[in-house]
């Protein structure tokens, strides 16, 4: 039976200040001063999310680390969620413990990626994150805590620690929170966690194992190839070869001109597949595959990713502006796959 | 005013670890080479699986590819290890 006892571990402080520096001192923060997780607080993120705080969220098997509702509740509370993105910081906290997502790699990985987490659906509007505007910038509460938070689970719960078994290189900013959700309200597509088997009424998380995004400029095109040649030619030349996803984030203005030719997401996959692969030569010459070049490398063709569906196209940026970007998925498929989880609200 | 805050973190799950003692020798051992799947990672083992035979008597050598670089050894490969070889040699190559 679940129980309702808060099991942590707790430690007296004298005042607020105390506090704060007494999670720097315990290594708890991710460089930013947290909030301190007070009993009351976590108690009223896990009453808000209907969860127990024994409740197993996800079991890491690399790390044989077990996620607890409470552990999960705590970090959230320390990030500055408001409770009820609580089960918006679960449903991806689970989708890092699907196996298919491997979660010892992109977290230990010299990589460095980062949890790329869309949110999609009615939740995404009603608890206000954000898909316009500064996307990826700093300034709505819901974006910079709730990855926040999902970070701080990584860190102190599945012991993902710079220079113990997070290995990252040169990581990204994206590993403070990296949280963006699609703009359905003025998107003419169907919406991603639609289109990898939710329910339109339902919220999902998707989350990717991702690099930093790459901006894409095109103000000369009016039509959906030109803008969309754009991102293939930078595409074509990418850090890594072999990624098991790209995402593609088209912002407003880029939405509406390839959206005027009448292309769906599949078609922007379709003509991104097709148009951003480059030689097997090209590869070898700069040190991205390995071998020497043979004849016929110089008309094999490599796509940036191994299926067409293995790109997700999101719609979400400012509305002014002809900027999009796109984002590089982390190692192989056989490493990481993207995960999408729907948003469960009060599972008690 | 003095307040208590709650531990955010965990300790890892503890289980038993029991290692196979080391042979004193590898004299007519067979040698199970577990490659990683990075870059030349099975050209290293390769090597070493062969200096080990020439220069250290062991019967033979063979090589298992994983999944992946950030997995564990499969079962196939746990399971054939077990049953068909005394030694392995595993690593990282990057």
């Amino acid at each position: 039976m679940a129980t309702t006892v808060l099991a942590s571990a707790r430690h007296k402080v004298d005042d607020l200040g105390q506090a704060i520096e007494l999670c720097y001192e315990r290594g708890w923060t991710d460089g930013l001063p947290v909030i301190p997780p007070t009993e009351v607080a976590v108690r009223g993120m896990l009453d808000a999310a209907g969860l127990a705080p024994d409740q197993q969220i996800t079991n890491i098997t690399n790390r044989q680390v077990v996620v607890t509702a409470e552990k999960v509740a705590i970090n959230a509370v320390m990030a500055g969620c408001r409770p009820e993105y609580l089960p918006v910081v679960v449903a991806a906290v689970e989708a890092l413990g699907d196996p298919i997502y491997g979660y010892h790699g992109p977290a230990t990985s010299t990589g460095g990626a980062a949890p790329l987490i869309i949110v999609n659906g009615p939740l995404a509007r009603t608890l206000d994150f954000n898909s316009g505007d500064n996307l990826f910038g700093p300034g709505w509460r819901a974006n910079a805590t709730v990855g926040r938070a999902v970070r701080l689970v990584m860190r102190n719960v599945i012991g993902t620690l710079p220079g113990k078994l997070d290995r990252g290189t040169v990581g990204h900013p994206g590993r403070y929170s990296y949280v963006i959700a699609e703009n359905e309200t003025e998107s003419p597509w169907t919406p991603l966690h639609v289109e990898r088997g939710c329910q339109p009424g339902q919220s999902a998380v998707t989350v990717m194992a991702a690099m930093a995004p790459h901006q894409v400029y095109n103000q000369l095109s009016n039509t959906a190839a030109g803008v969309l040649d754009t991102f293939c030619d930078t595409m074509k030349n990418p850090g890594m070869v072999g990624q098991p996803h790209y995402c593609l984030v088209i912002a407003g203005e880029h939405m509406r001109t390839i959206a005027a030719d009448n292309w769906t997401k599949a078609d922007i996959r379709n003509y991104v597949f097709e148009h951003s692969k480059n030689t097997v030569a090209h590869f070898k010459r700069t040190s991205r595959m390995p071998g020497t070049i043979k004849p016929e490398d110089e008309t094999a063709m490599r796509p940036i990713v191994s299926r067409v569906e293995d790109i997700l196209v999101v719609a979400a940026g400012g509305r002014a502006g002809t900027f999009s970007c796109y984002i590089p998925g982390w190692a192989s498929r056989t490493a990481s796959t993207a995960v999408t989880r729907v948003i469960k609200e009060g599972r008690a | 005013m003095a307040f208590e805050i709650l531990d955010p973190t965990v300790e890892p799950r503890k289980q038993p670890l029991t290692y196979v003692a080391r042979p004193d020798s590898l004299k007519g051992k067979r040698i199970g080479l577990v490659e990683n799947t990075k870059y030349n990672s099975d050209r290293l083992l390769q090597k070493i699986g062969a200096i080990l035979v020439s220069e250290y008597g062991a019967a033979d050598a063979k090589m298992w590819r994983k999944h992946n670089a950030s997995v564990p050894a499969h079962d196939e490969i746990i399971d054939e290890a077990r049953r068909g070889v005394d030694v392995v040699v595993a690593g990282v190559g990057d």
